[in-house]
């Protein structure tokens, strides 16, 4: 991980409510993965904290981000243009593990699409075979459907209320779909309770497949030093730290 | 080169910038930006006899220029730190403060004695105010400041003393005086003060705890204040924090009496914040002709 400061290539609307920024390295970063996230500056010295957002597509001098604008600091940083400079630390986090699995389901709803998309990009071209189950609020928030279509086996994109494909959620479309995509690791990044319900779900059906998940939690520093952002660790009396331990976890390892 | 080496309570600091408790865990992971060793001391997260696993999450929230923390003193216990971090941290040459709290004087005993000799300066917590039982209760009141630390001063042969002071009270100079009655070596001030920050929508606060302690640039006023009220008051050496971001904030500091610092919450802003403040520190006493960092101490000019 490295301290940069980073210049704004582009910085534009993708679908309701979210950005995409594409900003250049000055130096190029070791470990740039997908899954790993950049805790970045919003650009203004009243906002004390950055925020971690997942990678979504990276080259050796280019990083993608796509932020969701959830409040004040996010605006901000939707108002920043071409040229201008920001500071972050990337990259941080431990990122997905794509070994020993050829065939792959790519589970994501909301925000959480994007570290999928980034697992795409990353093994595109490379023989690995991709079932995606992407879901959205509606058809406002749908973004990078040609993306997911393109570079998976298949990818369904679903939203809650249907305006765009079927009216399901990503988990719901994902159990609908697993026995023709037989996976052999599922990913998964969206909220809590969508990720609770492919807990559950596996669960309940017995689906011995190794799942992997991408946590949120609000951050601190992001490097693993101030323990602002921790889950417990499932049966253990001890917490991980969702910012340096992961955010991406065996999904049976934390509580959540 | 302006000389920037410190002795503080007897303890030689490289320089008057050390990191302040809570924000730099055991400093591996900063380690990995850059050398740490750079640093004057590190102030480590705050150490209990017993390993702790702290408060639920959200533990951090933002205000403007202000963040809130309640993390609750999640650390791994003071045996696991001795055995797994201390060598690391004394690898790096630098200072190595250990902050305790605890939740008895038998604790704040317990715990000193454990690391008597070990770490090269106490730093005692009596002031978080994110636990029922993390010492605050000892803070607030001249009396029991002076007590907790004649319990800690009692089991230290060695390794100095250094109590930290809590904003949250009536008068800290008052409580300074007591901390040096009861026998500390030093002082560190601020600690954070406690605020509340209400999400609308869910008519809820935004951390878990509710409340939180209250940090960053915008306390730097209320901190320079307090640090001058108490170098006033008080003959022991004073590390002083609250807001500091630049060389200049630290400057403030130690123009209000304070013999180092402590930084914090930049360190989240900026990960090689506390370089920049070591580099930026020299800068400034070589273009103004200040061949030593303690000719600066204590030397604030009131108006009037």
């Amino acid at each position: 991980m490295k301290e940069l400061t980073v210049k704004i290539l582009e910085n534009a609307p993708l679908a309701a409510g979210v950005y995409r920024m594409r900003f250049a390295l000055p130096e190029k970063a070791e470990g740039l993965a997908c899954g790993k996230f950049v805790n970045i500056s919003v650009g203004d010295g009243a906002h004390l904290l950055r925020r971690p957002i997942a990678i979504c597509e990276y080259t050796e001098d280019t990083v993608t981000i796509c932020y969701q604008i959830k409040g004040e600091g996010t605006r901000l940083m939707s108002a920043k243009k071409a040229g201008d400079l920001l500071s972050c630390a990337l990259p941080l986090g431990n990122g997905f593990s794509l070994e020993g699995a050829e065939r792959v389901a790519l589970i994501g709803g909301g925000v959480g699409v994007f570290p999928m998309y980034s697992v795409l990009k990353e093994y595109e071209g490379k023989g690995k075979k991709f079932f995606s189950f992407i879901g959205f609020r509606n058809k406002g928030a749908v973004c990078l459907a040609d993306g997911f279509a393109s570079l998976s086996e298949s990818a369904e994109i679903v939203t809650d209320d249907g305006s765009f494909g079927r009216k399901a959620n990503a988990v719901e479309a994902f159990f609908a779909g697993a026995e023709k995509a037989a996976p052999e690791r599922i990913l998964a990044c969206g909220p809590l309770p969508m990720l609770r319900a492919l807990k559950t779900g596996l669960a309940e059906r017995g689906m011995d497949v190794p799942c992997y998940v991408s946590l949120e939690e609000r951050m601190g520093c992001g490097i693993g030093a101030c323990l602002v952002c921790v889950c417990k660790k499932s049966g253990k009396e001890e917490n991980v730290r969702v910012c340096k331990d992961g955010p991406v976890f065996e999904i049976g390892e934390v509580d959540f | 080169m302006a000389e920037l080496k410190v002795d503080f309570c007897g303890v030689t600091l490289k320089n008057p910038v050390v990191a302040a408790s809570g924000t730099f865990g055991f400093g591996k992971e900063f380690n990995e930006i850059f050398d740490i060793g750079v640093l004057g001391g590190v102030s480590t997260k705050g150490l209990t006899l017993e390993p702790r696993l702290g408060n639920p999450t959200p533990r951090i929230a933002e205000g403007r220029s202000v963040i809130l923390n309640a993390v609750g003193l999640q650390n791994p216990g003071v045996d696991v730190f001795l055995e797994e971090d201390l060598g690391f941290l004394k690898s790096k040459k630098i200072a190595v403060i250990a902050n305790v709290a605890g939740r008895t004087l038998d604790d704040y005993a317990g715990i000193c004695a454990r690391l008597d000799g070990k770490a090269d300066l106490i730093e005692l917590n009596i002031s978080c105010p994110n636990v029922k039982c993390g010492g605050m209760a000892f803070g607030i009141r001249p009396e029991s400041v002076k007590e907790v630390t004649k319990a800690a001063k009692s089991a230290l042969k060695k390794t100095p003393l250094m109590v930290k002071l809590s904003p949250n009270v009536e008068s800290i100079a008052v409580n300074a005086l007591a901390a040096q009655e009861g026998g500390a070596d030093a002082l560190s001030l601020i600690n954070t003060l406690t605020g509340m920050v209400i999400d609308i929508e869910k008519r809820r606060p935004l951390l878990a705890n509710n409340t939180g302690g209250v940090s960053g640039a915008g306390i730097k006023p209320i901190a320079v204040r307090m640090v001058w009220e108490v170098c006033s008051a008080v003959d022991i050496p004073v590390m002083g924090m609250g807001g500091i971001v630049t060389a200049e904030d630290a400057l403030e500091f130690i123009i209000a009496g304070a013999a180092a610092v402590q930084v914090g919450t930049a360190n989240f802003t900026d990960t090689l914040a506390m370089p920049k403040i070591v580099a930026g520190m020299n800068e400034w006493l070589d273009a103004h002709g200040i061949a030593d960092v303690n000719e600066l101490r204590g030397t604030l000019r009131l108006n009037g």
